[in-house]
């Protein structure tokens, strides 16, 4: 199979797509005419936004995401040459930082923060895969 | 993150380093003293000195809430172990009630472990003393009721210290009077103060390490507010949020890959 969609359930789709521009410099690609969805240009893997009423549709049930709350145990990770620059950038759309910039003993930096759902979000350096 | 393949140095969680007990060593070339922040775990110590004349001394430590300061003298040596939170009951066994930022000291420490008691003769070799304490930690072993209680430790420290104890109990199957039964008698502590210092503990390390304000920090730690996160500073600190004291060694909860990272 393939990994077709990331998708996260949020309160306000339109809000999300908006500040997920802003704050990481994504552009949308899709939005349903409900605006109960979205999808954003992230090439192969879709990075998706829908509304969190939509899964009673299906009788699905989950722990919403609560920017006042633990966030869930995952994250999305974005890939950028320069973090410190990408961390503020993100911290000024309104972002709350949880780790500043840093450089792990293998020499990427990674930093992470939080969205304005409260969920989980590295921005870190590429992985040097050369051997 | 993504961990790297290939990487030489195997990445060392906290977890793993809460889960086994690690036999550390301490020097101080100066006299001088240091603040020790609490992190509800339990010691066993042997202090000593370059000078092989010195008497070590064998240190026992209940879980410490409160910081205390360790006044040292020029080529004071300490090795010791810390112990799993969930092995606090192993050590103290029914003075674990009583044991809460207690140290302690000569006969009384002997008599809770009195494996180690040989040790405090002059010339005793750090390696005589390492091979002791290893011995020690894996001739008591824990029981069913500390490893479930470890479960629940682990969840504490994945959230934070942010999860009820309502939460807490009910993800381990049972009731929040239960959890704390079965934390009083392996922790020696309420699970609401262990989840407590966690949180401090995070809340540290976001003020200094997060690039945020202390708000931000608050806010992400769990707290009600900014003056609920002063509150636990002094409570555990004994300092304020804006005002942390530089070089603050924190307890070593953390894994092998990062090290310890003073403020």
């Amino acid at each position: 199979m393939k990994l077709g969609y990331t998708i996260i359930y949020v309160k306000n789709v339109p809000e999300t797509v908006a500040f997920y521009e802003a704050a990481f410099g994504l552009t949308q690609r899709f939005m349903h005419e409900s605006t109960l969805y979205a999808e954003m240009e992230t090439g192969d893997t879709v990075l998706s936004f829908s509304a969190e009423e939509v899964i009673e549709l299906d009788g699905l049930a989950f722990a919403p995401n609560e920017k006042s709350a633990i966030p869930a145990g995952w994250e999305i990770c974005f890939i950028t040459e320069d973090v410190p620059d990408a961390f503020e950038k993100a911290l000024a759309a309104g972002c709350s930082p949880v780790s500043k910039p840093h450089e792990v003993p293998w020499g990427q930096t990674i930093s992470y923060v939080r969205d304005l759902n409260g969920c989980l979000v590295e921005i870190a350096t590429p992985m040097n895969l050369e051997g | 993150m993504r961990l790297p393949d290939g990487y030489q140095e195997r990445v060392f969680t906290p977890q793993q380093a809460r889960s086994v007990e690690a036999v550390w060593r301490h020097e101080e070339l100066q006299a001088g003293r240091s603040l020790i922040l609490p992190d509800g775990r339990c010691d066993v110590i042997v202090r000593y000195n370059a000078d092989p004349m010195v008497v070590p001394r064998l240190v026992v430590s209940g879980p410490a809430t409160q910081p205390y300061w360790v006044t040292f003298e020029a080529g004071d040596r300490w090795i010791g172990v810390r112990l799993r939170p969930e092995r606090g009951g192993v050590l103290w066994g029914d003075d674990l009630g009583c044991a809460k930022d207690q140290v302690a000291l000569e006969d009384e420490a002997e008599d809770l472990v009195p494996e180690l008691a040989g040790l405090c003769v002059a010339g005793v070799s750090a390696k005589d003393l390492r091979q002791a304490l290893v011995r020690f930690v894996e001739g008591r072993p824990l029981s069913p009721e500390g490893h479930r209680a470890g479960e629940s430790v682990r969840r504490v420290h994945l959230t934070g210290g942010r999860f009820s104890v309502a939460e807490l109990a009910a993800r381990a199957g049972c009731s929040t009077r239960h959890l704390n039964r079965m934390f009083a008698g392996t922790v020696g502590l309420s699970v609401k103060t262990y989840a407590s210092l966690v949180r401090f503990h995070r809340a540290l390390r976001l003020v200094c390490e997060a690039g945020g304000s202390l708000s931000d920090a608050a806010f992400e730690a769990g707290y009600a507010d900014q003056a609920h996160m002063t509150r636990a500073m002094r409570r555990f600190g004994g300092f304020v949020p804006s005002d942390i004291p530089e070089g603050l060694i924190r307890p070593d909860v953390s894994g092998g890959l990062w090290g310890n990272r003073a403020a």
